[in-house]
């Protein structure tokens, strides 16, 4: 004993700083919350049988097939659970009565309500129409695949961390919205992406009024948010107090939203409702399913803080995957994991769709790195659709491919395509003049760039409106490159002298010089071969490649010359053309300040910031067709007027069209599995629809073989063209 | 120590060739860099005001240009002529033969001084404009920057290539090729490498990037936009020693006289001035650049690219000078301290006759030893900074763009490799002369202390 505290003494005191070392370590290096289980690290690798443990993802699904085999059992004796057990509820085709509607909100709610008393009437089932035609989507094609497995996390990657959780507001259109929104909400009814057709989706069944500018609803009891709340008819009321409130600093949403665009809600119970919209468009339910419920008890009222306040917070959502906040790492990761017991997930067109347990989006800022680890197997798929991508870094013969670990797809769909152009400013001093704006279409090599940069794989756009079937221009063509038509524009312009490095000039000595904005670095050799181009037309383009959100600032306010860039164009029956085209959306001024006596544009306008009008077209014929056209209600009408507006803007010149890219391509891991034909005809990437699924078996068996250095199986090119259009 | 100036001259020696020729070119070279700076800055107002044209900035950027050319050359012809009638004094001889005699040191030199000459000529080396085209028994150059651009109609040829209206710069290396197939005795002479460091070569055949070829005259082959890499590495070495020189430059000057004045005038001013380099010299250079160059380019009104360079270079230097002072003051005091400038104060010798005349020559070997390394420091730092982005505007050539591109495509490692094995051989070759100087010109040689 005495020697013991002997030595210990000696320890201390004499070997201080080694014995502080040693207790440091114990104590900083035993904490767990920094130590990642193998389970938690989210790769996902499970090797066959750690030592005397249990493979857990075999367990999982072990105990699902289990779960699966008593609901059927239970299903077949028609047991029914109470409340709470996982789709067992049998499926009861007549409306049970449902509760009278209750409205329940806050008083500032509750006297938006009021001052609108035509346009929220709580009414009761007496007052439906009597001989509604109630559809539910039936007859239509489920599209996922019945030998969908659920479970594993799917890795994905983002170019920058969000800067909002909003889903409106300011910031709140960045590309992860389409991952908590556009490709995850469940709406009243969702259009099927194989054809024509809606599915259910909030509602079960739902009929036209008389003169089509009503839908009736029956609502889905089983509705429920990501956070385990019932969806509430009441919840559409707030919905539209919701995008009206100037809180959300949206106009947009004001305007799409408005009193006057949807007149009116009525609640005739708790499951039964009806929305107005004020045009009997042909589409006009895809419209009305657009009003989606806001969960009022997420946010009660508004006020001034709501941006700030709710910048981070995750809005309960109807769709399968949610964002919890212990899944968001500031500035590295979002994780999205699956709402258990999600109430959709047994439904006819839901049940083999959203399989993945979490999806795992990380940021990951230089596009280089991205790549390389998706060929490390840290990302499970990468987009394949530029040609250096598809030959060369992951051409046929790459080790991953010829083994059979990475698969390659082509997937020609058939949808209306982003809008890749050249759009220039008219509203800037020069670019004001139409022969200018005509000739700089002239003067734009993209057959060069269609060749030579993306390989011959794209095709040039046409119009403004490619690819809306019938509704688009059968025989308009993009201005071919011309050196001769460009400088003979030019020259009416004023441009006729040339400068000693071949940039034309007027005759005051001013250059033919314009700045040349991109937000995308990938396209930087785009912009160098345009630029080199249109040096044979006598114009100069100063390139100018910015950071992606710094660019779209600048480009949103308006300050650009020339700027490349797509918008993705929603799939619908007919082109819009007042956001993007119409003067409301370029300058500040009421209509009638905007034009002269002779109907020029004056000048010294102030240009309106953030709109999707970026060519600044204000033009007042093409104002006052474009008003005629909204307000159209025959398909054949709209048809000719959509294909007048296409001519008359491309007149205009602003409107550079670019490339379009027929299909989509993606690589991803062989443990990502996908039904027989790939995807959905109207799908814009492979993840939009979630048909696939993983397989964890797989993934087990591929890391081995990589391991071991063994081929997985042949190599997997797949080109899908039954959807092809020509 | 140099002898007070109003004593007569001792007997002098005949001057070596190699005095003559070291003397002629530090002339040159000042007198050009004095002469051309002094006629940029005279020439930007007046410029602007003299020569009337519609773009902004267009007559001033002309005047800075004719002022540069005119007042530069004016003040080389007098620099050669300040060279050939002055000499270095004893001690400077004996440094430079010492420098002469550490070979790695010189020779590197040499090799340095003839790529920057060589990068000078460069237009005529590497350019895709031809040397010289015989035309119907007429010599055009179309090389000269006094030439005119020869469109392809001028030559015979009504379209191009691609079927366009050939009122356009005519493409010299299809010329050729037309010209030898039509055999009516024109010809076309092209430099070395016959491509520019900016278009991009879309010949049939070429997959971009493309490996280095011969046949297609591409060396060191092609980056992913179809442009030559050695084009690019050969501007882009000219951009950037052009640039480390101008920067280290200012960085001296502005250090020197502030390190001087904190020497000279001690007391207040070089407590002050102390303080000021301290906190100064605590900002991180990298980040305050990138800052500055971010904000920069996210005005909402474009400016001009050379007008970015100028900002780059501005702020480099605005965060670099700091490290010359603590040299220069500590020179400064130790010659102050020396008898012959208490003679010169005592004969009544005016502070800046101090200053210039006898302080400043002495303390200048000090500089001169940190020179090369400050160049090198340069290079890193324009290299870095264009890899990530943030440093000269694009498309201009530099190193660094060219890294950042070998990086994103090793499956092209020619593009890679290119750019580093020519910044390892030019640092290692500054690096080597920055060691023969502080070799040459270290003072123990000549001190023996008991």
């Amino acid at each position: 004993m005495k020697t013991l505290s002997k030595i210990l003494f000696k320890t201390v005191f004499k070997r201080t700083g080694l014995f502080l070392a040693v207790a440091l370590l114990a104590l900083t290096g035993c904490n767990e919350k920094k130590l990642k289980r193998p389970a938690d690290s989210g790769t996902g690798t499970q090797p066959a049988a750690p030592a005397g443990g249990v493979d857990k993802a075999f367990a999982r699904e072990l105990a699902r097939e289990f779960a699966r085999e008593f609901a059927r059992e239970l299903a077949k004796q028609n047991i029914t659970l109470p409340a709470g057990g996982e789709g067992t509820t049998p499926v009861n085709p007549a409306p049970t009565t449902s509760a009278a509607v209750e409205l329940d909100s806050a008083e500032e709610v509750q006297d938006f309500y009021d001052a609108n008393p035509k346009a929220f009437v709580v009414a009761t089932p007496a007052d439906l129409p009597t001989n509604l035609q109630w559809e539910n989507g039936s007859e239509l094609k489920e599209f996922g695949s019945p030998k969908a497995k659920r479970g594993g996390t799917f890795h994905e990657y983002m170019a920058d961390f969000p800067r909002t959780m909003r889903l409106v507001g300011p910031d709140a259109s960045g590309s992860f919205r389409s991952r908590m929104l556009d490709y995850n909400s469940v709406y009243l009814v969702m259009a099927h992406p194989n054809g024509d057709g809606y599915f259910p989706g909030l509602a079960k069944q739902w009929a036209y009024s008389a003169d089509r500018k009503t839908v009736y609803f029956r609502l889905d009891p089983d509705a429920r948010y990501s956070d385990g709340e019932r969806v509430r008819a009441t919840d559409y009321f707030f919905s539209l107090y919701f995008f009206r409130s100037e809180h959300i600093k949206g106009p947009w949403y004001n305007d799409f939203f408005s009193e006057e665009k949807f007149p009116n809600i009525t609640l005739y119970d708790e499951h039964t409702l009806s929305i107005t919209y004020y045009k009997a468009k042909p589409d006009v339910i895809e419209r009305i399913a657009g009003v989606r419920p806001i969960p009022e008890h997420f946010y009660s009222e508004l006020d001034e803080q709501f941006v700030e306040d709710f910048q981070f917070k995750f809005e309960p959502n109807t769709g399968p995957y949610e964002v919890r906040t212990e899944n968001i790492e500031k500035g590295k990761s979002i994780t999205l994991t699956r709402v258990p017991n999600w109430w959709a997930d047994k439904k006819k067109f839901y049940r083999n769709r959203f399989n993945p347990e979490a999806v795992k989006v990380s940021v990951v800022r230089d596009p280089a790195k991205a790549f390389e680890l998706f060929l490390k197997g840290d990302l499970d798929w990468h987009g394949l659709g530029l040609p250096e991508f598809w030959y060369e870094k992951l051409p046929d013969n790459h080790k991953l491919v010829a083994n059979g670990y990475v698969h390659k797809v082509q997937f020609y769909n058939d949808v209306p395509r982003p809008t890749w152009a050249l759009r220039v400013n008219s509203s800037h001093s020069v670019l004001r003049n139409r022969d200018v704006r005509v000739g700089l279409n002239y003067a734009m090599n993209f057959d060069v760039v269609i060749a030579k940069v993306f390989r011959g794989d794209y095709v040039r756009m046409n119009t403004v409106a490619d690819g809306y079937g019938p509704r688009s221009h059968p025989t308009l063509k993009a201005r071919p490159f011309s050196v001769e038509k460009a400088k003979e524009h030019f020259a009416k312009a004023g441009y006729t002298r040339t400068s000693a490095d071949g940039i034309l000039m007027n005759a005051g000595g001013k250059r033919l010089s314009f700045t040349f904005t991109t937000p995308y670095k990938r396209l930087e050799d785009v912009m160098t071969v345009l630029k080199e181009e249109a040096k044979k037309a006598g114009v100069e383009l100063e390139v100018e490649i910015m950071e992606r959100t710094a660019a779209w600032k600048k480009i949103s306010e308006k300050n650009h010359e020339i700027m490349l860039g797509a918008l993705n164009v929603s799939v619908e029956i007919a082109p819009r053309f007042w956001e993007p085209y119409h003067s409301d959306n370029a300058y500040e001024e009421p209509k009638e300040k905007r034009y002269d006596a002779q109907g020029r544009l004056r000048e010294g306008l102030k240009p309106k910031p953030v709109t999707n009008n970026f060519c600044m077209l204000a033009d007042k014929d093409i104002d006052n067709l474009i008003e005629k056209y909204r307000v159209s209600e025959d398909l054949d009408e709209l048809t000719g007027q959509a294909k007048r507006l296409m001519e008359m803007i491309h007149a205009h010149g602003s409107f550079i069209p670019g490339w379009v890219r027929p299909w989509y391509r993606a690589g991803h891991w062989r443990w990502v599995q996908w039904p027989e034909g790939y995807n959905v005809k109207e799908s814009r990437e492979p993840y939009e629809f979630h048909v696939h699924w993983i397989d964890s078996n797989i993934k087990a068996k591929t890391l081995q073989d990589m391991a071991a250095g063994r081929k997985s199986g042949a190599a997997t090119i797949q080109v899908f063209d039954q959807y092809k259009t020509d | 120590m140099q002898p007070a100036t109003d004593q007569p001259k001792p007997e002098q020696a005949r001057r070596a060739r190699w005095e003559i020729a070291v003397l002629l070119l530090v002339g040159l070279a000042s007198g050009f860099a004095v002469g051309g700076f002094l006629g940029g800055v005279l020439g930007a107002p007046l410029g602007g005001w003299l020569l009337n044209s519609a773009e902004p900035g267009a007559g001033v950027i002309a005047g800075v240009k004719r002022g540069f050319i005119i007042l530069g050359a004016l003040g080389a012809v007098a620099g050669l002529i300040w060279g050939a009638r002055s000499r270095f004094n004893p001690q400077t001889r004996r440094k430079l033969k010492r420098f002469y005699s550490i070979k790695r040191g010189y020779i590197s030199f040499l090799l340095l001084l003839g790529a920057l000459g060589c990068s000078l000529l460069g237009e005529l080396l590497v350019n895709n404009r031809a040397l010289l085209v015989s035309y119907e028994g007429e010599l055009y150059c179309p090389v000269s920057p006094f030439a005119r651009t020869h469109t392809g109609k001028e030559f015979g040829f009504q379209k191009d290539r691609s079927g366009q209206d050939y009122t356009f710069e005519v493409n010299y290396r299809e010329l050729k090729e037309d010209f030898a197939k039509q055999k009516s005795g024109n010809w076309v002479l092209m430099p070395l490498v016959p491509f520019n460091e900016y278009e991009n070569d879309f010949s049939e055949g070429l997959v971009h990037p493309a490996a280095p070829d011969a046949g297609m005259q591409h060396y060191l082959g092609t980056d992913r936009t179809g442009r030559d890499v050695l084009a690019r590495l050969f501007y882009g070495f000219r951009i950037t020693m052009i640039f480390a020189l101008v920067f280290m430059l200012m960085v001296y000057l502005i250090g020197v006289v502030v390190g001087c004045l904190m020497g000279y005038f001690g007391g207040w001013v070089d407590l002050a001035g102390q303080r000021a380099v301290e906190v100064w010299q605590n900002i991180p250079f990298l980040y305050m650049v990138i800052i500055v160059v971010a904000a920069v380019s996210d005005l909402p009104f474009t400016l001009p690219a050379w007008f970015k360079i100028l900002v780059l270079l501005a702020i480099m230097v605005v965060f670099s000078w700091t490290s010359m002072t603590y040299y220069m003051r500590t020179a400064v005091y130790r010659e102050k301290a020396r008898d012959y400038v208490a003679a010169a104060q005592l004969l009544g010798a005016s502070t800046p006759r101090i200053l210039f005349n006898h302080l400043l020559p002495n303390t200048i070997s000090t500089m001169v030893t940190f020179m090369p390394f400050t160049v090198a420091t340069a290079i890193i730092s324009i290299t870095a900074l264009d890899y990530l982005n943030f440093g000269l505007p694009k498309p201009t050539p530099s190193w660094g763009e060219l890294l950042q591109q070998g990086v994103a495509n090793l499956h092209a490692p020619w593009i890679v490799l290119s750019a580093f094995a020519a910044m390892v051989l030019v640092l290692t070759l500054v690096t080597f002369i920055g060691e023969g100087v502080r070799e040459a010109f270290d003072p123990k040689k000549f001190t023996t202390y008991e």
